[in-house]
């Protein structure tokens, strides 16, 4: 199994659909880091700014995980995710790998590597932000008394716990859509409308509980777009509550949210494999 | 077929596998009912013209399409069975490889699906003579050179079953010889080669066995010396020729063609033959076996099954 990932990352490592929806994060803050550092040094020093709490200043390092939870971020992940399993199809490759290998484990490498190169794309971005916050108190923009590397590590890890949810369901339903479709670019238009459906959730609700009241209330508690959004609302700290109209409304805990969206990624990763077993390569 | 031959010598074989697509009294049958047996040290030429059903029979074989009927086993074992292709190098499609990655990356891409480490990547692209431009993006590669990039990988993990679908595919003259050879060296080193085509001409060059396929239907399996061979005959250009059948008629029965006479005798007649013709003072300009090229055979059986 461990050589089916490999040989995935090495095929993916240096395309450049990967480098345009992957490693450009670290290079686009990279770079701004350095041009900040650079303005820093040669600009006059200004007036301090308002002092943050420790709190304040730990979550303001943790923007980067906010990525995959954002629109934009999703997008570049669903793409992503539509050219590793849906491009061996337009590439005319599976002819070349599925003697080599388990049907099963293809796709289970294809899993490992979208998920892994994005993790690893966001925590290396994740340090260079770090490196800079600590550069720019070498320059004046003193760190809070109470920040220390335990709480820092914990925050970190927490918001790599919560950014998971949202990878998972993304690439999940992507790796689908690229199976049953065989195709980039529907894969891309189905999984960005998926975010888009997800984004008009709340408009949606509220239309359906005014028409059909008896179907919509369940098919949201169901479906998985208000619990990924609800996921994602808990790990700022509250919950998501959907209103439906004046007198009702919608608000799951984190833990049945969490176990709903699971049953929806587990689900989605059974019918790709199902469907890919099943499928004629001709 | 020989039930009691070992499975050990048995690389391939295909028990009434067929493939129908769609359903019912609508279903398209792109194979129906072929079963062959390809065995260790042969090349065995899988023979039809264009829509066959040749590519799909070796899908079958590869576990890249399911069959709808029968069933295709690698030395004795599915496909679909944990490393029952491990011991299968196949080249479908000329050569399908990622575009932007080197003939070099492509081989380690595939080298490490198969579990392994790559450590035979330059002797077979030394093999195939594409060691120079290895480096180079498939996509910049020419026709010739993915079909030889495709052999390579086909004999990356020096498998003990070659399937070679249309092996000859975009190559030049010179790379049909160094084609044919590299496929018979790979039957004297022992491995079984089965391979696909519609060029009657390399099959009959290079195969010991041949099947010939026709609207998905297996017609006849025999080595190319059996479906060559159509009896004892001998195809005389001599002039004057009323005066060669006069001369023939009596014992040997003749008759005229459009080259010449085809006359019912041995090859054992042949000096007879000669005497006789020269005592009359026939002119002659050549002698031997009529034999039928697999061409004239081959479309005699496909329209035959038209028919």
């Amino acid at each position: 199994m461990l050589d089916a990932v490999y040989a995935e990352a090495l095929k993916l490592r240096r395309h450049r659909a990967t480098w345009l929806m992957v490693w450009i994060y670290p290079i686009v803050v990279a770079l701004i880091l350095i041009g900040v550092l650079l303005y820093g040094a040669v600009a006059p020093a200004g007036e301090a700014g308002t002092t943050a709490t420790a709190e304040q200043w730990i979550n303001n390092t943790l923007i980067f995980w906010e990525i995959p939870k954002s629109a934009p971020g999703r997008f570049l992940i669903a793409g992503f995710a539509a050219l590793v399993f849906a491009g061996e199809y337009g590439w005319n490759t599976w002819k070349l790998i599925i003697p080599a290998r388990a049907r099963w484990q293809l796709i289970a490498a294809k899993w490992v590597v979208v998920v892994g190169f994005v993790l690893i794309s966001l925590i290396v971005t994740d340090l260079i932000g770090l490196i800079g916050e600590l550069l720019g108190s070498l320059q004046g923009e003193a760190i809070p008394a109470g920040v220390t590397i335990g709480a820092l590590l914990e925050a970190h890890i927490r918001a790599i716990g919560f950014a998971l949810a949202p990878i998972l369901y993304t690439v999940a339903f992507a790796g689908l859509f690229g199976v049953l479709t065989q195709s980039i670019l529907a894969t891309v238009i189905l999984s960005i409308a998926l975010v888009i459906i997800e984004g008009l959730l709340p408009l949606l609700a509220v239309l359906g509980h005014n028409y059909m009241p008896g179907i919509s209330t369940p098919l949201i508690e169901v479906l998985p777009l208000y619990h990924v959004a609800n996921v994602m609302a808990w790990a700022k700290g509250q919950g998501m509550t959907l209103a439906l109209g004046p007198d009702a409304a919608i608000g799951f805990s984190f833990g049945a949210s969490l176990a709903i969206l699971s049953a929806w990624i587990a689900a989605a990763a059974a019918a790709t494999q199902l469907r890919f077993a099943r499928q004629d390569l001709n | 077929m020989v039930d009691s031959e070992p499975a050990e010598t048995i690389a391939l074989e295909l028990r009434g596998i067929g493939k129908a697509y769609g359903r019912g009294a609508n279903a398209k049958r792109a194979v129906d009912d072929v079963s062959l047996r390809v065995r260790c040290g042969e090349v065995y030429g899988f023979l039809g013209p264009n829509g066959a059903g040749k590519s799909t029979t070796i899908r079958m074989a590869l576990s890249l399409i399911r069959p709808t009927a029968g069933e295709a086993l690698i030395f004795g074992r599915h496909p679909t069975e944990k490393g029952a292709l491990a011991r299968v190098g196949s080249l479908v499609d000329g050569g399908t490889f990622y575009g932007f990655l080197s003939g070099r990356d492509n081989l380690r891409v595939l080298a490490r699906t198969q579990g392994g480490d790559g450590a035979r990547i330059d002797e077979v692209l030394e093999r195939v003579e594409l060691d120079r431009d290895a480096k180079r993006k498939v996509k910049g590669y020419s026709t010739g050179m993915k079909q030889r990039l495709g052999v390579a990988a086909a004999l990356l993990d020096n498998p003990d079953l070659v399937i070679l679908d249309e092996p000859a595919n975009g190559l030049d003259a010179a790379g049909i010889q160094d084609m044919r050879a590299l496929i018979r060296g790979l039957a004297a080193e022992g491995k079984a080669v089965f391979l696909s085509s519609h060029l009657l001409h390399e099959v009959e060059q290079i195969c010991d066995r041949v099947a010939v396929v026709h609207k998905g239907k297996l017609l006849r399996e025999a080595t190319v010396g059996e479906l060559l061979d159509v009896g004892d005959a001998l195809r005389i250009e001599a002039e004057p020729g009323d005066a060669a059948l006069a001369a023939l008629g009596g014992r040997w029965p003749a008759q005229r063609t459009e080259t010449g006479l085809t006359v019912q005798a041995s090859r054992a007649d042949t000096p007879e033959i000669v005497r006789q013709l020269a005592a009359a003072n026939v002119d002659i300009f050549a002698i031997g076996p009529d034999g039928h090229s697999l061409e004239d055979i081959f479309l005699t059986m496909t329209r035959d099954s038209d028919a």
